[in-house]
Formats: structure tokens, C-alpha cells, sequence
């Protein structure tokens, strides 16, 4: 089964179209702003179901990546509703956040990875954090980098990494305990295009493994022939395409 | 035999690596505060454990006794007389007439060594000493003795065991607080390490907030980190505490008269148990500040 084709579902009239029971994200009228300033985000409604993959495009400080953080529980919205996982995140109890992201693996355009640490325990790190053994992890995480083109990095230090295998590294650090969803930030914002159109095939492969993926990019130039695609201009949704080529 | 590639899973092992890094360099200001207040906590502990154990001595040799003093008079066998009124009494253990050597020392300090004139009229003292929880009703003694035709003063030493309760009560409340703003020094320092450690890892802070570490996760990495950290500098100014007691306790011991008016610093086997306990103390103390700390700090700052 191709999840790319499962299509969000967007409706610029702030309503979102009822009957989507296996919606990932939904977001309703949602706004956000900082204190007193204007909204960053505005009225933004839409639903994604699980095992979509959607790029969120738009220019720099549009609002892409205040969208993401609301979806990662980063922030919570002004106004608005947003659901993850069937869940009313403003009902959402503080302690039960860390269990949500869990199930949420999230790639930032600056890797965030730990510098003291190599790349095996940076992208071991959810499984340590979830409590699991590392006999039990040690092989998976080696073939995971395996996967990813780091296989002989393993030991290597953040620092003497290049901006490539960095980001390969946040990326195989995000989906290592298997997400339900896949949230980038600008994840080729510090690659060239080869790299970029390597990793953006990355997180298909991986979204064909069923995970809900969510990528905000800039570059409409590394989107693929037929992708979701939710455009974002000064907080409102401006626009969606659904299976129309990008020239 | 082919062997696998260097990079297969099979073969290739990962020693584990700490979440938290170590920068002795950041931590070592932090640790010679904790062994400086361990060190000081641990002399005021020491300090008021011997001050009880002097107080308790003194108030023991003073408890059940009563002295006796029979001013100067020709009449010399009144002594002998008061002594045999004393020892009927039943509360009374012993009745000992002091000899009059004593009486002369006593007056040393004012009349110096110069032998004293034979002549010279001094007053007789007699110890008396009391049965195990028995009391004398000093009106009715003095009622006796008067009978008898003896001027005497009795002293039972009520006054000077007032006067111990009340110096060795100052005493505790000012240990007391000693102890408590060394608790609370403690508590600032382990709030400004744990910021300031917050500081340094909060790339880390973050990165777990980010893959879904809850909160007691990383404060336990940081409670563990400075709670061992403060246990290290607690044993340390806890020993150095416990060495320098017993340097001042030897030279109490040799300086002779010095230690007559303080109480004697002598070690026993529960300030052992007091000295062994600051280094739990101050690492339950960090412990418990660096976790609050942290969890305050993730939920004011990261958790929205």
C-alpha cells in the first residue's frame, strides 16, 4: 500500500469535512499568536489521516514551522482545536505530553543532535529514554544507520560529521522507535539538492512504512511529482494541492 | 573464514556513554563550596554533640550533692556533730568533712601561694552526698542544724545547675541556627549548580523533551549527577571536619588548665555516626533541590 495516496483533508471555510475517524492531526480554527502580537498562525483548519505524507510549504516566517510545533506539542494554540491521535490536545494533562511525543518522531533543521555523544547514542537515544535494554536495541540502531549511509559512523562525534550525515543521523534518531508521526522542519534547509532529494526519498521510504509524515520545506523544487501539498502564507492556509506536478 | 565488515551489527560493540557530560572544570567551584559547607556542618554538629556531653557531665557531678559550709567558730566538733545530724537523715548516702587543705585552695586564687596563718578563721566544709533520686529539703536542714547551735550555709548547687541549662540552651538554639543557614547555604548552592548545569546540558534538556523523556527522567539524570557529586564533597569536609576535632580535642587535652572552664572535645563513637551521616544529608539535600529544579524548569520553560 502506497500512503502517500491518502489524501488530507482541508477546507479554507474553517471547517473540517466530518468522517475522517482515522485522522492523525486535525487542526480546527486554530490561531496562535505571541502575547500581543498579530497572529502568527490564523483560522488554520485541515486533517491529516494516518499514513499521508504532506509537505507544508510556504515562504520564511509564513508560519511553517509554528504549524509544526503545535503538532508536536511544543506550543499550545491560542484559539482553536487541535487533535493528535483522536486526542483534544488542550485536555491533554502536562504529564501525559512525554507519552504522546513518544509516538512522534520529530527532525529540526538544526539536527539537534548531542555533541558529547556519538551517533549510535544519539539515535538510540528515544529507545534509552522509553526504558529498553541495550542488548535488546544495539543491533536495530546498527542497522538503522546501516540503513541511512552511517553505518561506519557509529562512533563518530557530532562535530566531525558533515552537514549530510548529520542530518541523516537526526533523521534515523527520529524514526528509530518506529513513530506513528513523522514531523521535519526544513529537514534539507542545510543540505544541497542532491543530498535533499536523497533524504526527501528517505522519508518515503518510511512513510511507506505506514508512518503519517509531515515535512515543511521552503524548497518547492525537492517536493515529488504527485505529493500533498499544504501551502501556508502570512498564517492562513493559502492553498492545497493534491497530486499536481511542481514545475 | 570470511569475517564480517567492521561496521556489521554482529561484531561491532558500543560501549555506553553517559547522557550527561562531565566538565570537571564547570563543577569544581561548585564542589570546594559543598566540601566548605560539609566541613562546617560537620564542626557545628561535633561541636554542640560535645557541648551536651560536657553539660550532661557537669550536671551530673552537680546532681546529688549537697555542700555543707560551717562558718568559723571556736567551738571545733561542731563539724563532727552536723556530720552525724547529716547521716541520719534518709536521703543521705555520705557525709565527708572535707579537710581544711581543701578550704585553703579554694582561696588560692585571691590570697595566692603564700602559705596562710595558722590562725586564720576558715570555715569547714562538708560533701554531702545523696541516695540515686533522692532530694533534701534544705529548710529542714537548716532547721536541724540551727537546733544544734550550727551556723551553717547549705548549697545544693540549684543555681549553678541554672546557670549550665541556660548557657548550654543558648548553645543549642545558636548550633541550631548555625546548622540551618549551612542548610540553607546548601540548598542555594545546589539551586545555582542545577541552573547552572541546566545551562550547560540545555541541548540535551531539550533533545529529551523532544523524544519524549518525562520529566522525573532527567531530573533523575541530574538529581543522581550533583547528589553524587555532593556526597564525594560531603565525605571529604565531613573527614576533614572529624581530623581537625580531634587536632583540638589533643591539644585541649595537653593544655592543662585550659579546657577546666569548656567543654572537653572528646570523640565518641556517636559523633562517628554524626560524621558519617552529613555526607547522606547533603546529598539527600541536593538530590531533592536538583530534582525540584529541573522538574520546575522543564515545566516552566519546556512543557507548555
Amino acid at each position: 500500500m502506497n500512503h502517500q495516496n491518502a489524501r488530507p483533508d482541508i477546507n479554507n471555510s474553517h471547517h473540517i469535512r466530518s468522517g475522517n475517524a482515522t485522522a492523525n492531526i486535525q487542526f480546527d480554527r486554530v490561531g496562535f499568536r505571541y502575547d500581543r502580537d498579530g497572529e502568527i498562525l490564523s483560522d488554520v483548519s485541515f486533517s491529516l489521516p494516518q499514513g499521508s505524507m504532506t509537505f507544508v510549504t510556504g515562504p520564511s516566517g509564513a508560519g511553517k514551522s509554528t504549524l509544526l510545533k503545535l503538532i508536536y506539542l511544543h506550543m499550545r494554540p491560542s484559539r482553536g482545536l487541535i487533535t493528535l491521535f483522536g486526542q483534544d490536545t488542550s485536555q491533554i494533562e502536562r504529564a501525559s505530553i512525554p507519552a504522546l511525543k513518544r509516538r512522534m518522531g520529530i527532525v529540526l533543521q538544526d539536527f539537534r543532535l548531542i555533541e558529547h555523544l556519538n551517533v549510535f547514542e544519539n539515535v538510540a537515544l528515544p529507545l534509552r529514554v522509553a526504558g529498553q535494554k541495550r542488548a535488546n536495541y544495539q543491533d536495530d540502531v546498527l542497522g538503522l544507520l546501516k540503513w541511512v549511509g552511517l553505518g561506519a559512523r557509529a562512533h563518530a562525534l557530532p562535530p566531525t560529521l558533515s552537514g549530510g550525515e548529520k542530518q541523516r543521523a537526526a533523521i534515523a534518531r527520529a524514526v528509530i522507535a518506529k513513530p506513528e508521526i513523522l514531523i521535519a522542519d526544513e529537514p534539507t534547509g542545510n543540505v544541497d539538492d542532491d543530498i535533499g532529494h536523497r533524504l526527501i526519498r528517505l522519508f518515503a521510504e518510511l512513510n511507506r512504512l505506514g508512518t503519517t509524515t509531515i515535512i515543511a520545506t521552503h524548497n518547492i523544487a525537492l517536493i515529488p511529482d504527485g505529493a500533498n501539498i499544504l501551502s501556508i502564507k502570512n498564517g492562513h492556509i493559502s492553498g492545497y494541492i493534491s497530486g499536481v506536478e511542481i514545475s | 573464514m570470511n569475517t564480517p565488515p567492521p561496521n556489521s551489527p554482529a561484531q561491532m560493540t558500543i560501549t555506553a556513554q553517559p547522557l550527561l557530560s562531565q566538565n570537571k572544570k564547570d563543577a569544581r567551584p561548585l564542589f570546594m563550596v559543598l566540601v566548605i559547607l560539609a566541613f562546617l556542618a560537620t564542626l557545628t554538629l561535633l561541636a554542640v554533640a560535645s557541648g551536651y556531653r560536657a553539660a550532661a557531665g557537669w550536671h551530673d557531678n552537680l546532681d546529688g550533692t549537697v555542700t555543707v559550709q560551717i562558718k568559723p567558730n571556736e567551738n571545733t566538733k561542731q563539724a563532727e556533730q552536723a556530720k552525724t545530724i547529716l547521716s541520719e537523715l534518709p536521703s543521705v548516702a555520705t557525709v565527708t568533712i572535707l579537710p581544711s587543705e581543701h578550704s585553703k585552695k579554694l582561696l588560692q586564687p585571691w590570697l595566692g601561694d603564700a602559705p596562710l596563718p595558722d590562725d586564720l578563721p576558715l570555715p569547714v566544709l562538708l560533701d554531702v552526698k545523696l541516695k540515686t533520686k533522692q532530694e533534701l529539703n534544705i529548710k529542714h536542714v537548716t532547721s536541724l542544724l540551727s537546733a544544734a547551735g550550727i551556723r551553717a550555709d547549705i548549697d545544693d548547687h540549684s543555681q549553678w545547675d541554672e546557670e549550665i541549662k541556660r548557657t548550654t540552651g543558648a548553645a543549642r538554639v545558636l548550633s541550631l541556627l548555625a546548622l540551618a543557614l549551612i542548610t540553607i547555604a546548601s540548598v542555594a548552592a545546589s539551586i545555582f549548580a542545577t541552573r547552572a548545569g541546566i545551562t550547560g546540558q540545555r541541548r540535551l534538556m531539550d533533545v529529551l523533551q523532544q523524544v519524549g523523556a518525562p520529566p522525573s527522567y532527567t531530573a533523575r539524570l541530574f538529581s543522581f549527577r550533583f547528589a553524587w557529586s555532593g556526597f564525594k564533597a560531603g565525605a571529604i569536609g565531613a573527614l576533614a571536619a572529624l581530623l581537625v576535632s580531634v587536632l583540638v580535642g589533643l591539644l585541649f587535652s595537653t593544655s592543662g588548665g585550659f579546657s577546666y572552664f569548656l567543654p572537653g572535645l572528646h570523640l565518641s563513637l556517636a559523633d562517628i555516626y554524626l560524621v558519617i551521616t552529613v555526607p547522606i544529608i547533603l546529598a539527600l539535600i541536593i538530590a531533592l533541590t536538583s530534582w525540584q529544579t529541573v522538574v520546575k524548569t522543564l515545566f516552566d520553560e519546556i512543557y507548555p
